[in-house]
């Protein structure tokens, strides 16, 4: 293990440099949490107000009074949660084909998958949304999500992650006559848990904060997800940021508590896979 | 596959593979359904398309699109800014990123919990991001001034003097968690014995970082450099968000360009042919990438 002294004495040196990056961090969050329970005039105040004198969660009823926001969240869930179980269902099965599967060309696919990742979003978004303009699929659900049901980095991971397990577990399990799908689910899966968390909890991250495709894809208010509702939001009652930061609060709720329950998978996560 | 006992028999192992192989292409199906039609055919199309102009992309112009983007001051100039975009990020992810690894790597306590902090706006939403700096960097009405004004200290009015410096600052904000992760990772992989063999022959502080630890770091510092020039040529959030491209053309960043020539202009025959043009600079990063992976792990 690298534990390399930095120099002798480095204790305060380093404790302040990382305080002052903490901070860096967390207080224009917390700023948000402030302005988000700020009334208007307190939000505009030339004595700035760093905290409410007595915070209005009124904020909060009036965004939804404003804009649809229990719509945008729960289209912003659908969307997560769909992506997600997608990626959940089809990346490990794909992943196991490949690691575990004889079959002709199978690096010639394996090789195709793998070169998707190399393929960035803006190059797909003119032609899918052309194609699903003719389809009907703008502003509908299935829209939102097609473009993101399986992805080659998940499969490439539960590849790797599958390759390891004995064959001799799954010869055996074949012996006694176990069909293809139950070795699957009864076996490799199991196995697979932690990586499948790991995997889930970034996608569900990723579907949640996705920015460009919803808001291309989306134009009918009631189809917008939350960044696409509160940046649209931001644009209308551009005066009142207390709304806004209100909004954004919401918008934050979700990824903050996965964060705070699943710290440790997530740090482990990126750590191990390098996940983007 | 070696299957063994009563099934090892020729005829019997040949019919068992194809059945295999059957159920392996069962199974794949619908992947390589989904691959086609979300990443090949658009590829394909993109390159029809870019082909084409006017609002209903029906008009042929053969390469007419590119020479076009080629001579464009305003394709030119987003390719530049969005090139100084990157560079800026990377950069300073670069140091921020080594340096915070190397305090976090110590046995400092509670440093699990500061890499946590670190991370959490990594996994904020970039529409939060954005807005939130938006509104505290805005030169009149924005926190920052009011707390400078009451502190008698000088304005700051970065949005519109230093647009490119402010989101590459908003963008190793919302990262820099990332990049010390990766940057952690990599210490742990240097061997503790390397620096008590440099220690013993009497290597400074210095001598030991300069020598041991930044060459040690080259395959990280690769990967994240790489992967942070990637994301940083598509970066379209903070442009749309934090400046609209502002003020004038000054931030206008290359993806953003795209997407106002697309969606707004209603050309999808030039933004296709913008966005080919990029994919070229991207995949040739890419390749830069994984010629760099081969080779640290044939070492």
């Amino acid at each position: 293990m690298g534990r390399e002294r930095l120099f002798p004495g480095d204790r305060v040196v380093a404790y302040v440099f990382v305080l002052l990056l903490c901070a860096l961090t967390v207080l224009p969050l917390l700023y948000m949490v402030s302005l988000a329970l700020q009334s208007d005039a307190e939000v505009y105040a030339g004595d700035p107000v760093l905290w409410p004198s007595s915070p209005r969660f009124d904020n909060f009823t009036a965004l939804f009074e404003r804009a649809p926001f229990g719509r945008f969240f729960v289209n912003s869930l659908v969307v997560a949660v769909v992506v997600t179980a997608a990626h959940l269902i089809f990346d490990p099965l794909v992943g196991y084909v490949f690691a575990k599967f004889e079959f002709p060309f199978k690096r010639t696919i394996f090789i195709s998958v793998l070169s998707t990742l190399m393929i960035p979003f803006f190059v797909r978004m003119v032609p899918i949304y052309t194609m699903f303009s003719q389809i009907g699929w703008l502003d509908t659900y299935q829209g939102l999500v097609a473009p993101f049901l399986i992805d080659a980095f998940g499969i490439f991971l539960m590849r790797q992650f599958i390759a390891p397990l004995p064959d001799e577990l799954i010869e055996a399990a074949r012996v006694d006559g176990a069909s293809e799908l139950r070795i699957y689910a009864r076996i490799i899966l199991p196995q697979a848990k932690p990586a499948l968390a790991v995997l889930g909890l970034f996608t569900f991250v990723y579907q949640w904060n996705n920015f460009l495709w919803p808001l291309i894809v989306t134009s009918r208010t009631e189809m917008r997800t939350m960044p696409i509702g509160l940046t649209l939001f931001n644009e209308e009652y551009f005066t009142q940021w207390n709304l806004t930061a209100a909004g954004a609060v919401l918008l934050f709720v979700p990824t903050a508590l996965i964060f705070a329950l699943t710290q440790r998978y997530l740090v482990r996560g990126i750590a191990l896979t390098g996940l983007k | 596959m070696p299957p063994s006992g009563p099934l090892a028999r020729p005829a019997a192992r040949g019919r068992l593979a194809r059945q295999r192989a059957r159920t392996a292409y069962l199974l794949l199906a619908p992947a390589l359904v989904f691959f086609a039609l979300m990443f090949f055919y658009p590829i394909g199309a993109e390159l029809t398309t870019s082909a084409f102009t006017g609002v209903r992309a029906d008009e042929f112009v053969g390469f007419g699109n590119y020479t076009r983007a080629l001579t464009d001051p305003a394709a030119r100039h987003a390719f530049l800014v969005t090139l100084r975009f990157a560079v800026g990020v990377v950069v300073v992810s670069l140091v921020l990123g080594i340096a915070a690894a190397m305090i976090l790597n110590q046995r400092l306590r509670g440093r699990l919990v500061f890499r946590g902090i670190l991370l959490v706006p990594y996994l904020t939403s970039v529409a939060i991001v954005g807005l939130l700096w938006r509104n505290i960097l805005d030169p009149e009405l924005g926190i920052l001034n009011r707390l400078l004004g009451s502190a008698g200290l000088p304005e700051q009015n970065w949005l519109n003097e230093h647009p490119v410096a402010t989101i590459v600052a908003i963008a190793v904000w919302q990262d820099i968690g990332y990049a010390t992760l990766l940057f952690i990772a990599g210490l742990q992989g240097i061997p503790e014995t390397y620096y008590e063999a440099a220690r013993v022959d009497g290597a400074t502080p210095w001598q030991r970082f300069r020598h041991v630890t930044l060459p040690l770091l080259v395959p990280t510092t690769v990967f994240v450099s790489v992967i942070g020039t990637i994301t940083a040529l598509q970066q379209f959030a903070l442009p749309y968000l934090v400046t609209d491209g502002g003020p004038g053309d000054a931030s206008d960043l290359y993806v953003f360009r795209v997407y106002e020539t697309a969606f707004g202009f209603r050309d999808f025959g030039y933004a296709s042919a913008l966005s080919y043009l990029l994919l070229i600079v991207i995949l040739a990063l890419s390749i830069v990438q994984l010629r760099a992976g081969r080779r640290d792990h044939g070492a």
